[in-house]
């Protein structure tokens, strides 16, 4: 597997403070990966260390296979872009300013495709108007123009929609999904907006308090928060082969519990069962969401 | 180190302050020699014009502390650095680039107020008085001490994070090494005597007595040392051509930017930033 960014038990110390905690992140290419965790968790830290704000007290990463350690990590990192907590935008220039400054920066060879990439943000009709003058909507966007200035490979997003309004959200899902999906850029994007997060992601990863307690691909998690019957049952195995012939999806998920996943009618299912001398012991019908999922990782209520 | 260089002065070009300062060179160098022509026209005497090409010396420390704390100081208060590095570029690369701009800046600064004085000073009041080769070897040491002082504020500006308490310390760090400087020139200009006057019977008597605010040689050695080894000190001897010797002082100014770059460098290295 081609990871573009691999973490190996990163750990962060401020002090007393253990703000990474043996973290382990895996992002495939071509992915968009969701980093979720509650304010605090370690995101941000996360990111400072990968983009070699912060070094690591502990642990390593490597970008696109180039370990930390290695010289050529400065390099590697120019075919990165990144926005983290607020856009890296100079106020008193206009956008069009802001992306010379950043073309030149990169040492792009001309400045010819900054239309192309204020129109790409919609930006291209702010003419003289001040960067310290945006909407957060649009200094956020500008930020993502600058951040693809380099037409990065991997893109690196903390909290891109945090205090945007509901138009602005839209706006920015959108232009990630394009840019993952037209360009193939590989997306990290942290954030605490779980619905958010599930409109666009293709694998998640949980973090909290400092560590990654789950990586999960958006497929596996969608089945798991599929509507599914619960049954706790004293022999699996009839089930399982009742199951099977009848082509109806289920997880084993210990000798004593069997997921079945599907809307089904659920007094008709246990009749169906019964009149094949199928007795569940127990019997639960759940419907999980993406804020349950995360809620049952952290340790539910008691992390409120 | 050339796309940083590059980026730096294309910001340079838009930025107002620069503007601002090179609008102040001028408005300075029109002042003196209006306030010298006004003299000679009144009084039939004025500075020479090589004087008020040095006296400008005296000020530039504040200029540069002022240009350096804010088009620095934005590098940290609108994420600029943070971008930088998480593109690629090196450290040591952003920091020297940044002090070649300030340096660049402030020696701008400096060219502009001459080139005004000499254009407009040299008609009105008359020509330069000292050799060319004098007046080159004063201007060198001034510009190597201008490159100090920048290497100083650029160390400030890239420990510091945040622009408003960048711009304070360079602001008074620069007045600092002003007092500093002016109050080594009094207790080096201390009289080895006073007169005391004492009244016997009704009589008035005059009389030299040895001045007991007259500072030890050690004292004297202290303070000319630190005379020399600070910037502003440094401007105050050569705008009043008392220094000992000429080229000592950039030899003290080389030093100073080689300990405060060296040290800079090492310390934004390992600055762990936000």
């Amino acid at each position: 597997m081609e990871y573009v960014l691999e973490t190996n038990n990163l750990e962060k110390k401020y002090k007393d403070f253990r703000a990474l905690n043996h973290t382990n992140v895996h992002i495939e290419k071509g992915a968009i990966y969701g980093l979720i965790g509650k304010n605090g968790a370690g995101k941000t830290t996360l990111i400072r260390i990968i983009c070699g704000l912060q070094k690591p007290t502990y642990g390593n990463y490597a970008i696109y296979g180039v370990d930390n350690s290695n010289s050529e990590i400065s390099n590697v990192r120019k075919r990165m872009g990144a926005i983290i907590e607020t856009p890296s935008i100079y106020g008193e220039m206009t956008a069009r300013d802001n992306l010379i400054e950043q073309y030149k920066l990169v040492g792009m060879p001309s400045l010819d495709g900054i239309d192309d990439l204020l129109k790409l943000v919609g930006l291209d009709k702010t003419g003289k108007k001040k960067a310290k003058n945006f909407s957060l909507g649009m200094k956020q966007r500008l930020g993502i123009a600058i951040a693809l200035a380099n037409n990065p490979d991997f893109l690196i997003l903390d909290e891109p929609i945090n205090g945007l309004d509901p138009q602005g959200i839209i706006e920015i899902r959108k232009l990630i999904l394009k840019l993952n999906k037209e360009k193939r850029i590989t997306i990290l994007i942290s954030s605490h907006y779980l619905d958010e997060l599930s409109k666009i992601a293709t694998h998640y990863g949980f973090l909290d308090n400092g560590s990654i307690i789950k990586e999960i691909s958006s497929d596996e998690l969608m089945k798991k928060m599929e509507h599914k019957i619960i049954l706790t049952v004293n022999d699996s195995k009839e089930f399982v082969k009742y199951f099977e012939e009848n082509k109806i999806s289920y997880e084993v998920v210990d000798s004593k519990t069997i997921n079945v996943y599907g809307k089904y009618n659920l007094s008709k299912f246990i009749n169906e069962l019964s009149k094949k001398n199928l007795i569940a012991d127990e019997v639960h019908e759940q419907e999980e969401s993406l804020e349950n999922y995360y809620m049952n990782l952290i340790g539910g209520s008691n992390n409120d | 180190m050339i796309k940083l260089l590059n980026a730096n002065f294309t910001r340079l070009r838009k930025n107002r302050l620069f503007w601002l300062l090179t609008i102040f060179s001028i408005g300075v160098a029109l002042f003196m020699v209006y306030a010298q022509y006004s003299d000679l026209k009144r009084y039939g005497t004025a500075l020479e014009v090589e004087q008020l090409m040095l006296n400008y010396s005296t000020i530039i420390g504040i200029v540069s502390a002022i240009f350096t704390s804010l088009f620095l100081g934005v590098e940290y208060s609108d994420g600029a650095i943070r971008n930088k590095i998480s593109i690629g570029h090196k450290r040591i690369n952003i920091y020297l680039s940044n002090l070649i701009v300030v340096v660049i800046t402030s020696l701008f600064s400096y060219i502009v107020f001459l080139g005004i004085v000499s254009a407009i000073g040299i008609p009105l009041l008359g020509k330069i008085t000292i050799t060319l080769s004098q007046l080159f070897m004063l201007l060198g040491c001034i510009f190597v001490t201008v490159t100090a002082y920048s290497s100083i504020f650029t160390f400030m500006a890239m420990i510091i994070s945040n622009k408003t308490i960048t711009a304070i310390v360079c602001i008074m760090l620069s007045f600092g090494m002003m007092m500093i400087a002016l109050t080594c020139f009094n207790i080096l200009e201390t009289p080895k005597t006073i007169q005391e006057v004492t009244m016997l019977n009704g009589e008035t008597k005059i009389e030299e007595v040895p001045n007991p605010k007259y500072p030890s040689e050690k004292k004297k050695k202290v303070c000319q040392t630190v005379l020399d080894f600070n910037p502003a000190g440094q401007m105050f001897q050569i705008a009043g051509r008392s220094a000992a010797s000429l080229k000592i002082l950039p030899l003290y100014s080389l030093g100073i930017l080689v300990i405060f770059t060296g040290a800079g460098l090492v310390l934004f290295r390992k600055k762990e930033l936000k």
